[in-house]
């Protein structure tokens, strides 16, 4: 389930000299270089917010791995982004444990509150909002995810003035 | 030395460390009789190390609980053969954290298993696959490695012994599926997390088109246990086929959630009403869901007298799966439990087998049809008979992970679903 509407294309994109040496790093741990892709993908979301086709192509040129297996990579996974999000990811769990806590109630009435809807960036670009598989935290329900953060039992209210404290 | 600082041997295998502050430190750990046991094994041959494991008879602790022993007898005994260990740290299936705690307290009992284990398995190169979703845990793993690479436990000359072992953290990016071992191997491979078919299996032909042994998380963490006390101290725990110990991960209605480490084959009631402090609010049970959302519920009679191991939960119909308990009391509507599950098990399906595609979508769209106020009792029956045309059909079992608690729902709550999707829709 992915927007994929009005994507904006990105002239041009190159890796940062610090994230250029995370990669050559991370290709020592590997046998081949497909196998260093996911974290690849990793890297440069890391540095560019979303995986726009000028990073795609950028890649494709490094790895030399076709741009379509780059692209059906990104497509797969749930945390890559082909469409600019927010700056800041808000995960909220909706599985069996969390649901049973309110967190699909808590997940329409964040993006109710922000006026926003699935990963789509709010309109000053600080969040988007995603609702996730179960996210390994059943014991905190309902739990959410506020970039690398777990955040658990969660209400409405102290969701939004977390979430408000977001850079 | 606070005595604190010692592992309690005695009753844990797993969480042994765990009530020691700052024990993710490899000198604490180490302090506290961390990488003794795989000291010793340096010193062991390696045949005697499976063979050790085996005797154990202990069983993959992610889901399918097949003996990790026999699984490593497959593998190849060429110790020049290239070949890869990978550990299985996707942790996904809904109800599950016990991965998680373990090694964001105590990421060393898992990398020292691993060295263990890839020693007796003779293999070069190791990766820890954790999802995308527990970023700081493996944050914790990668610091960890970094020590023990610093205090000479990997890379070139392990101990003197001429043995080679690099180990690396490999983070996935959200899809449930990649906790399938071959679909695990698909996503390190930098491809689309898809399942292989089997045969041939990893251990014969894996990652990269070589051997690979693909083990979780709680399994590989208790072999060092296994190694330091022996086989026979670890079968004082649990029963003939379920030997051991096992971390359950406890969530939903009960007092005190979390992740405990109990011998298999304690009684379910014991888990609720010791260990996790009884029923919230005082409420009534209702069900339980004993081993991830892809096993079958138990019914509230059936909850009280299971014993948590592998054969007497499979008795009551049910599976252990990955020791994921989710307790469910009277205020519960068992139609909400099983959307919830559905429309998972439909988002997670990767697509290949039609079965499931297809089969996925349409157990959802029943929950659907009754938002729309347009379903009626047949379809529990034809939610039944679509779950039973999946099963056994597809090149994974996550067809079957659908089926199999959809099937077991209408078993033991029919009527509930039935009135469930008869209801007028919400709002």
């Amino acid at each position: 389930m992915k927007t994929a509407t009005n994507v904006p294309s990105q002239e041009k994109f190159e890796f940062s000299a610090d994230t250029l040496a995370l990669y050559k790093e991370y290709l020592t741990r590997y046998d081949d270089i497909d196998s260093a892709l996911l974290p690849t993908l990793h890297l440069a979301q890391e540095q560019n917010g979303w995986l726009s086709d000028a990073v795609v192509a950028y890649l494709s040129e490094l790895m030399g791995i076709a741009e379509i297996r780059i692209k059906e990579v990104i497509s797969f996974y749930d945390m890559l982004y082909d469409h600019p999000v927010g700056r800041n990811i808000v995960h909220v769990c909706t599985n069996i444990t969390c649901s049973m806590f309110g967190g699909r109630e808590l997940y329409q009435d964040l993006l109710k509150h922000f006026n926003t809807d699935y990963l789509v960036p709010t309109y000053d670009g600080r969040i988007s909002i995603q609702k996730m598989e179960c996210l390994g935290a059943c014991e905190i329900a309902p739990c959410m995810r506020l970039n690398n953060e777990y955040v658990g039992n969660v209400d409405l209210q102290t969701a939004i003035s977390k979430i408000e404290e977001l850079p | 030395m606070d005595y604190r600082d010692v592992a309690n041997d005695k009753d844990y295998a797993l969480l042994s460390y765990h009530h020691i502050p700052g024990v993710h430190n490899i000198e604490v750990f180490e302090r506290a009789g961390g990488y003794e046991t795989m000291k010793k094994c340096f010193e062991m041959d390696p045949e005697a190390i499976k063979e050790e494991v085996k005797l154990s008879g202990l069983r993959g602790r992610g889901g399918a609980g097949f003996a990790t022993g026999v699984k490593w007898g497959f593998f190849t005994k060429d110790r020049n053969a290239k070949k890869y260990l990978l550990c299985n740290a996707d942790e996904s299936e809904p109800g599950t954290f016990k991965d998680r705690y373990l090694v964001e307290r105590n990421p060393h009992i898992l990398i020292e298993g691993m060295i263990i284990s890839a020693w007796a398995l003779g293999t070069q190169k190791g990766y820890i696959y954790i999802r995308g979703e527990f970023y700081q845990q493996a944050m914790i793993l990668e610091r960890a490695l970094k020590e023990a690479y610093a205090k000479g436990y990997l890379g070139k000359n392990i101990m003197g012994k001429g043995f080679d072992f690099d180990l690396y953290v490999h983070r996935g990016a959200g899809a449930y599926i990649c906790g399938e071992e071959t679909a695990l191997i698909s996503s390190l491979e930098g491809q689309k997390g898809q399942p292989k078919l089997k045969p041939p299996f990893p251990a014969i032909k894996g990652y990269r088109g070589l051997p690979t042994m693909v083990n979780n998380v709680e399994s590989l963490a208790a072999v060092p246990w296994i190694m330091r006390h022996g086989a026979a101290a670890y079968k004082q725990w649990g029963t003939e086929k379920s030997p051991g110990t096992k971390l359950f991960s406890v969530s939903g209605d009960v007092n005190k959630p979390g992740v405990i480490e109990v011998p298999l084959s304690t009684s379910l009631r014991e888990i609720i009403e010791v260990h996790c402090g009884g029923m919230r609010n005082g409420n009534k049970l209702k069900a339980v869901i004993p081993g991830g959302s892809s096993a079958p519920v138990l019914s509230a009679e059936d909850s009280y007298v299971v014993r948590m191991d592998y054969e007497d939960v499979a008795a009551k119909g049910s599976m252990l799966g990955s020791g994921a308990i989710i307790v469910i009391d009277e205020t519960r509507n068992m139609g909400d439990i099983l959307k919830y599950t559905l429309e998972f098990y439909h988002h997670e399906s990767c697509g290949q087998c039609t079965p499931c595609r297809e089969g996925t979508g349409w157990l959802e769209a029943i929950f659907k049809r009754k938002e729309a106020g347009k379903s009626n009792k047949a379809d529990i029956a034809l939610l039944d008979k679509t779950a039973a045309s999946m099963r056994g059909q597809t090149i994974c079992a996550l067809a079957d992970a659908a089926a199999m608690p959809t099937q077991g729902m209408i078993k033991v709550f029919r009527e509930e679903l039935e009135q469930y999707v008869t209801a007028a829709p919400k709002k």
